[in-house]
């Protein structure tokens, strides 16, 4: 009797471990499923056009030109409609195509154009655009694109952006934990800061 | 912060005792308050309300001792006998003392409040899972519960007061502990600024709400690390170490004028919170 209880037992406990290895299972942190949901924007933004490389029909506009609050700003805020504007009074050549008449439709009725949020964080978290910016690319020279894009993904491939990272806890704190050089010359290195409140409020 | 990286630094985080060979590097946030300035006007509860969103829970739920002042006037009558006192109510703001060796920490189940490396006691709401243990440990009596689901259900906050909720700090659920934090979202604004500019945090560029608002400047709040900090000349003055369970003022003789004093001080809990004895007398 004793000895088929402790057989259960085992086996009750086999059954729950295994059940719990499988839900525990590490899942990739980035795969190609991994990406946000797709989000209508008013106006469909080629990110490609703006940001993308002169060979593949890119201006190679800086992030920071449009999105000029994330180097000093904890939000990285939204472009105004003034910075469109502002180029797009002088570029003819696209001045009818149907995306440029819509942003004047907006322009002339004095409405800000109703961006949809792409990158959404909980309201419990705090992320701080400006100090990556700083560290990243004014301390160790990173150039922008690829220290926007380790949040942020390849944005300059993309028309509308979309989420491509998780954007999770663990996923924050896989880079938190690793070492970097302080800044671009020097050898010592630091990891980011890993205590619960640098991030939750 | 992962599991790993708790487990590793597990020292950094469980503050047993304070000890000298791990002293606070850049930060170490610290409070004095002066009992003789304090008025009991309750502004500073007020403005704690107003800043970290804090739900007004009614008479009814108060009487229950569901309220959530983070911090609170504690009042005290020394009667002595007599019907009324000679000197009508002393007052005391009561608020989380930040305990270098806190004893809410040891005691949570799930790791939810942790000492940062900048001397808070800090709470993880998201961890929380409403033990409530640390608030039984908490000799102070400064964790508050959320019994009711505030927010949505009590809708202590109906359109449009949800506009005038504070956008940095978090509207706590139904089941998790909350506390004081020292304005924390206030000191990482004023942190991360600073670090921009490479450089610390100058004493006055943060304050937080309630010694913003004390109209007799019975508050002050600032970096102990820092030499120029006024509340660490403050500490100095009085000659209360952080790190020591008895105080000069313990010991002096009468003619000593210390003040300094931090309450409970001798189940070694470390507070950083130090009071200044009230002096005046006879306020009727």
């Amino acid at each position: 009797m004793y000895c088929f209880l402790r057989l259960s037992v085992l086996l009750v406990g086999l059954i729950a471990s295994a059940g719990s290895y499988a839900v525990n299972a590490v899942q990739p942190l980035t795969t190609a499923d991994d990406l946000g949901p797709k989000v209508e924007q008013p106006i469909e933004f080629p990110h490609d056009r703006h940001a993308g490389d002169a060979a593949k029909g890119g201006m190679q506009i800086n992030c920071m030109y449009c999105h000029t609050y994330a180097r000093r700003s904890i939000v990285a805020g939204i472009p105004p409609l003034q910075k469109c504007i502002g180029c797009h009074q002088s570029i003819e050549s696209v001045r009818e195509t149907p995306r440029i008449k819509k942003l004047f439709e907006y322009w002339e009725a004095k409405k800000a154009v109703p961006w949809k949020k792409v990158h959404d964080l909980p309201d419990f978290v705090r992320f701080n655009h400006e100090r990556h910016i700083q560290r990243f690319v004014f301390a160790q020279n990173k150039p922008v694109q690829e220290a926007c894009g380790y949040c942020h993904g390849d944005v300059k491939t993309m028309t509308v952006a979309r989420r491509q990272k998780p954007l999770s806890m663990g996923w924050c704190v896989s880079c938190h934990q690793k070492d970097h050089p302080v800044d671009a010359t020097s050898t010592k290195t630091t990891h980011g800061p890993n205590d619960c409140w640098q991030c939750h409020k | 912060m992962s599991i790993t990286n708790l487990l590793e630094n597990w020292s950094d985080f469980r503050q047993q005792h304070p000890s000298d060979d791990r002293p606070h590097r850049e930060y170490k946030w610290a409070m004095s308050i002066d009992l003789d300035s304090c008025t009991g006007c309750n502004a500073c509860s007020v403005a704690c309300y107003a800043e970290n969103n804090l739900p007004v829970v009614g008479k009814e739920k108060f009487a229950h001792g569901h309220s959530h002042h983070w911090i609170r006037i504690e009042r005290y009558w020394d009667n002595d006998g007599r019907e009324f006192a000679d000197q009508g109510a002393q007052f005391l703001p009561m608020l989380c003392q930040h305990c270098e060796s806190a004893p809410c920490e040891t005691v949570c189940p799930v790791g939810a409040t942790n000492h940062t490396a900048d001397g808070l006691n800090s709470q993880v709401y998201n961890r929380c899972v409403g033990s409530r243990y640390c608030n039984a440990n908490c000799p102070y009596k400064v964790r508050y519960f959320n019994w009711y689901n505030y927010p949505t259900i009590d809708n202590v906050w109906p359109e449009p007061m949800n506009q005038q909720l504070n956008p940095d700090v978090t509207v706590r659920s139904k089941g998790v502990m909350e506390k004081c934090t020292f304005c924390v979202q206030r000191l990482t604004v004023a942190k991360s600024d600073a670090r921009t500019k490479g450089r610390s945090v100058l004493d006055g560029e943060v304050q937080t709400a309630c010694q913003q608002v004390c109209p007799t400047g019975a508050i002050s709040f600032g970096n102990l690390v820092d030499p120029e900090a006024k509340v660490g000349k403050q500490w100095m003055k009085q000659q209360v170490d952080l790190n020591k369970d008895k105080q000069a003022k313990d010991a002096a003789e009468e003619a000593v004028k210390l003040r300094g004093y931090r309450i409970l001080e001798e189940l070694r809990t470390y507070p950083s919170v130090m009071y200044l004895e009230q002096l005046r007398e006879s306020a009727i």
